[in-house]
């Protein structure tokens, strides 16, 4: 499903942000990405998302190679990868059910076939009520589970979450990392970054560890 | 194009439209000041052609004889200019008729003219040439004819004057199209620059837009949308307020003067579309070379 090779990043600056990052993730695995902060861990995200590419090495994603992507084929793929950012990335003039359709707007889906996946979505995150609010209006709990619901609308192979409890009390971090993980019972691959110890405490799933751009 | 993406890119112009009404209004009035500057000088270029082609439409040629000619002579000059289209004859003025006409126009002064022995004056055929019919070059070959004619003395018409405008009006289409043109360019960049600050204001929903997996063709086409709706507001602002400038400075040259000789005319219903239909142009133009310098960022 994933698959880089030797991936070197490098923002010009001394310290390069990817240092020979070999790491493969399966179909359906569960993996957390973790390290301090200014590890890697947003780079590798944005690597695998193609909002950078590496300054060397390969990233195979879905069998893509990015290296050699075009524009429309990016386009196509990122579709098919559900990101959850940190900063939620929300419309801040559009609406709860707006900002869900876009993800569905963009591939030209039917008004009324968007309204039934959208109103599906938001009941399953426990936002049937907030449709018409405005991000400013929403707590963080709940601008991070619209920005999931945009991120799983259109069933995604892949679901990348950067610090998705960054911003949440202990209570909501639970609550969000329930739903991501009922995600991935259903099927899809889920990667996650946290610099959250806590996070990982007990837990089973996988963990990669970056320490200043490197796999520990 | 699926109808539901089209009916999507218009929704999402309009909503944007609405949602940044403040940038769009400066957008659409600096638009409509760039658009009203052009669409003057056309109005003042299109009136200039007008007036060139109405004075010259009309002209009278005068056949000056030795002597009194005989009728016969005025027949088979009026049967040899038949040859000619568009051309008339106006009137016959005789040696008698032209002194009349020159002690009328002396007025008081006109006991000046008694002095002489003879009537210097000769007689005259005037004709009237129509442009319209033979071109340029009819009254060189009227003039040519009737200057071969035995009694005919001299052949006048006021050629020199005439091809001293046309030249001139020659070197001011010139400058027409040098001027309009860099006009055009400055209304171009700055309606370009414009539009890229709506864009720019923006620049965050294209990110997000890109990153949901939109392609550059979606996030593109309700920018172009929305830069043609704003060329169609602006240039429609700009037409309206030329419009009124127009019959308000029609009204007052009317009222000062008591007559409407200047015949200022406005831009023809199929020019005012065209100049509408450019303006839409402009704006997707400049929403195209905006976007195209963004992606780029």
């Amino acid at each position: 499903m994933i698959q880089l090779f030797n991936v070197y990043k490098s923002f010009g600056s001394k310290n390069p942000a990817l240092i020979d990052v070999s790491l493969t993730v399966n179909k359906g695995d569960f993996v957390f990405i973790t390290g301090s902060s200014g590890a890697g861990k947003t780079t590798l995200l944005k690597i695998i998302f193609c909002a950078e590419k590496p300054s060397s090495g390969h990233a195979l994603v879905n069998g893509r190679n990015l290296n050699r992507i075009n524009d429309r084929e990016l386009a196509l793929l990122r579709r098919r990868i559900g990101v959850v950012f940190q900063d939620f990335k929300l419309l801040p003039r559009r609406n709860v059910f707006e900002n869900v359709a876009l993800a569905l707007e963009i591939m030209g889906f039917p008004l009324s076939l968007i309204r039934k996946k959208v109103h599906q979505t938001l009941r399953y995150l426990g936002l049937a009520n907030k449709e018409g609010y405005y991000p400013p209006q929403l707590s963080g709990g709940e601008q991070q589970r619209v920005a999931i619901a945009r991120a799983i609308i259109n069933n995604p192979l892949i679901l990348l979450a950067d610090e998705p409890t960054g911003n949440l009390d202990p209570d909501l971090t639970m609550e969000i990392m329930a739903l991501l993980k009922e995600i991935h019972i259903r099927g899809t691959t889920v990667i996650v970054a946290t610099h959250s110890q806590e996070l990982l405490k007990d837990t089973r799933r996988r963990i990669v560890t970056l320490s200043k751009g490197r796999i520990v | 194009m699926k109808i539901s993406l089209f009916h999507y890119f218009v929704r999402q112009a309009l909503a944007n439209i609405l949602d940044n009404r403040l940038v769009h209004l400066v957008g659409v009035g600096t638009m409509a000041i760039a658009f009203l500057i052009f669409d003057t000088f056309v109005l003042a270029f299109v009136n200039l052609n007008h007036w060139t082609v109405e004075w010259g439409r009309p002209l009278t040629m005068s056949i000056y004889f030795k002597g009194t000619p005989e009728k016969t002579v005025l027949e088979s000059i009026e049967k040899e200019l038949l040859h000619f289209p568009g051309v008339t004859v106006k009137r016959f003025i005789s040696k008698d008729d032209a002194m009349g006409t020159l002690r009328r126009q002396l007025g008081d002064k006109a006991g000046l003219l008694d002095g002489l022995e003879e009537n210097p004056l000769p007689a005259s055929l005037e004709i009237i040439l129509s442009r319209d019919k033979a071109g340029d070059s009819l009254p060189y070959q009227v003039k040519r004819k009737l200057e071969s004619i035995e009694s005919v003395d001299e052949v006048h018409y006021s050629q020199e004057w005439i091809e001293r405008f046309q030249a001139i009006m020659e070197v001011t289409k010139l400058i027409g199209i040098v001027f309009g043109g860099l006009l055009f360019l400055a209304a171009l960049f700055v309606i370009t620059n414009t539009i890229k600050l709506t864009i720019y204001s923006r620049k965050d929903e294209i990110e997000i837009l890109k990153l949901v997996g939109a392609t550059n063709r979606f996030v593109k086409i309700p920018f172009l949308i929305e830069g043609s709706i704003q060329g169609f507001l602006g240039g429609s602002l700009a037409l309206i307020i030329l419009f009124l400038v127009y019959i308000t400075a029609i009204t007052r040259v009317d009222l000062r003067f008591g007559f409407a000789s200047l015949d200022i005319i406005f831009l023809s219903p199929q020019f005012t579309l065209f100049l509408l239909l450019m303006s839409i142009i402009i704006g997707f133009i400049g929403s195209t070379v905006s976007l195209g310098r963004f992606f780029r960022i």
